[in-house]
């Protein structure tokens, strides 16, 4: 977090903050007659298992966007949402959906112009397999820890709200990844709801799968991790946009094709080996463009798809733990959504 | 010469000045409420608080939880850091052993090693307690010393040409003589741990006023993350009073 309140640096955050209403997002980027092209994009990124890693490791983005690339490393979607907000960020690569939720609440100037995977099963509760927790109410006087704010920690409280189990009985503590690995380790925690490759990292240091996916899903408890833009940036670079796109398919392309060589490149950028992520990256529904483009997902322009109402539903649950203050009309997400660029990368 | 305004009139006049164009800013709809909340939304929000609390915790909780650590860590980490300091300052043989641990520990950012706290001492308060105790030690420690070999040679030699103990000088020539210094190194350790206090609720928070200034940040509910800044900075000022009122008490003589 430290590194993105440094790079907001003062100028863009003061244009930001006199800045009125949707103005206040004003580009940071020099003013040029019909620019076509950046000469820097600012794209925020997780360390984690995803053919978007192959985009990144192989300097695909520099090579098609001709722009210089600042690579901004975050560990939460909220970190993404800050620096969208302040301006120093213009693309955010792999944000969750509730994060992504509560952004649009609050009218961060961005928009979804992807879904790059349905998160399934591939964030899921973990247990120590000591602690023999069998069922939910197994979980009571237990200590589960969750990075706050993110994907896991939507499905977590959900978890414990279908299952009537309070905060009062079950401790959910707020730990990041590399510190959820940790307390495992020691022992302080028994259990844990996170991603790969912490979520590797406990399952392999007696830990076992507590699968709660499926039933969160059937109760609208589906996340995702999505590509946003900040839309004064989307709006004065399409071009760019759509080119980021096409990277972003072409990985997916060499995942889908090669998943051994792809498993390998990935395994680098995220520090584990290429077995580890290639098991990683099988639990992901990575969600081919076309698929994107159907009706259940983001639809096509001109007609958004039901994804809006996903957002809208992981809004009205974090509005009522507080988290946000109001929930917007449905039409405030449909209009966070845009295909224009999805439709274009595959054309 | 204009005649000078008096001192208390131009704190009055800057706060005022603050005030008033945060008014201006905020229900001019120059800024929004993201980067800045207007009077009302922050008035709702220290109500929310007040009633509902933050994460299943009262807000009057979370401010205990902060409090506890503050003093705790503060306490364990001056009242060491002092012991060891007029050591440092009274044996040179002490002083040798200890500075370079000292000095090093001193300017080091506590972020840097949170994770071995949290690997060493898991995830409970003792980690957020020794972090904080850490960053009190150093300061009070140089503190100490400084007091200590500041000491006048005269009066030492005076009070050992009238005859005096070894321990006779050091609890009524040289501690007395160095209390000022130990005060002044107290308070500047109160600020360094009050500093350190969010690093110190980022290992597995659920409750304290630093932590729940990260997570409402987390979300951008900047009436809350202002709230809590608010409620952070008055309790600040108010140890800082308690330490000077202490300090006039017990050192009246300094600087006479």
């Amino acid at each position: 977090m430290t590194e993105i309140t440094i790079s907001a640096h003062r100028r863009t955050l003061l244009k930001a903050g006199i800045g009125l209403g949707g103005a206040a997002l004003l580009s940071a980027v020099p003013r040029r007659v019909r620019a076509a092209t950046p000469d820097k994009i600012n794209i925020a990124f997780f360390t984690e298992t995803s053919p978007s890693a192959i985009a990144k490791g192989e300097g695909w983005l520099e090579d098609v966007t001709k722009a210089k690339i600042n690579w901004i490393e975050v560990g939460s979607g909220a970190e993404i949402n800050t620096a969208i907000a302040a301006g120093s960020v213009d693309i955010g690569v792999g944000i969750g959906s509730a994060p992504t939720a509560a952004g649009l609440s609050q009218s961060i100037g961005y928009q979804v112009i992807y879904i790059r995977d349905n998160i399934g099963p591939a964030e899921e509760l973990t247990v120590r397999t000591a602690a023999n927790i069998k069922k939910p109410s197994d979980l009571i006087g237990k200590k589960v820890g969750v990075p706050f704010g993110s994907t896991s920690h939507f499905r977590l409280l959900g978890f414990l709200k279908t299952n009537g189990l309070t905060q009062k009985q079950v401790t959910v503590l707020d730990l990041r990844s590399d510190a959820l690995v940790a307390a495992w380790q020691r022992g302080d925690i028994d259990a844990a709801y996170v991603w790969a490759p912490a979520k590797s990292k406990i399952l392999a240091a007696g830990g076992e799968v507590f699968r709660t996916y499926d039933k969160l899903e059937k109760a609208g408890y589906v996340i995702a991790d999505l590509i946003v833009a900040r839309t004064a940036f989307a709006e004065a670079y399409p071009d760019t946009v759509v080119a980021i796109l096409k990277a972003e398919n072409r990985a997916l392309d060499v995942w889908t094709s090669t998943p051994d060589k792809a498993a390998d490149i990935i395994g680098k950028q995220a520090g584990v080996t290429a077995d580890v992520a290639k098991a990683d990256l099988l639990e992901y529904d990575f969600v081919a463009p076309k698929r994107q483009l159907e009706a259940n997902w983001l639809g096509t322009p001109g007609h958004v798809g039901r994804f809006a109402e996903v957002l809208q539903g992981t809004a009205k649950f974090l509005a009522e733990q507080k988290s946000i203050r109001t929930v917007p009309d449905l039409s405030v997400f449909q209009k966070g959504i845009n295909t224009v660029p999805l439709t274009k990368s595959i054309a | 010469m204009p005649r000078r305004l008096p001192l208390r009139a131009c704190t009055a006049l800057s706060a005022a000045v603050l005030i008033a164009a945060w008014l201006v800013l905020t229900w001019g709809g120059y800024v929004r409420d993201l980067f800045l909340p207007p009077p009302g939304e922050l008035w709702d929000g220290f109500m929310d608080l007040l009633t509902d609390g933050y994460r299943n915790r009262t807000l009057l909780e979370h401010l205990e939880a902060s409090l506890w650590r503050i003093f705790a860590g503060f306490v364990t980490g001056a009242v060491a850091g002092t012991l060891l300091g007029l050591a440092m300052g009274y044996w040179r043989a002490v002083e040798a052993i200890f500075t370079p641990y000292i000095e090093f520990l001193r300017p080091l950012p506590q972020l840097a090693y949170l994770l071995l706290l949290i690997i060493w001492f898991g995830i409970g308060e003792t980690s957020k307690i020794i972090l904080l105790f850490l960053a009190a030690l150093p300061v009070s420690a140089v503190a100490a010393r400084d007091g200590v070999r500041n000491v006048p040679l005269q009066r030492i030699h005076a009070a050992r040409s009238l005859g005096a103990s070894e321990w006779q000088i050091f609890r009524h020539v040289i501690l007395p003589s160095a209390l000022p210094e130990i005060f002044t190194g107290a308070r500047i350790a109160v600020g360094v741990v009050y500093g350190t206090l969010i690093a110190a609720e980022i290992i597995a928070g659920s409750s304290g006023l630093g932590w729940m200034i990260l997570d409402a940040g987390r979300f951008l509910r900047s009436d809350y993350v202002f709230v809590g800044i608010i409620l952070i900075g008055l309790m600040g000022l108010a140890l800082n009073w308690a330490l000077v009122a202490l300090e006039t008490r017990v050192v009246h003589w300094a600087g006479r």
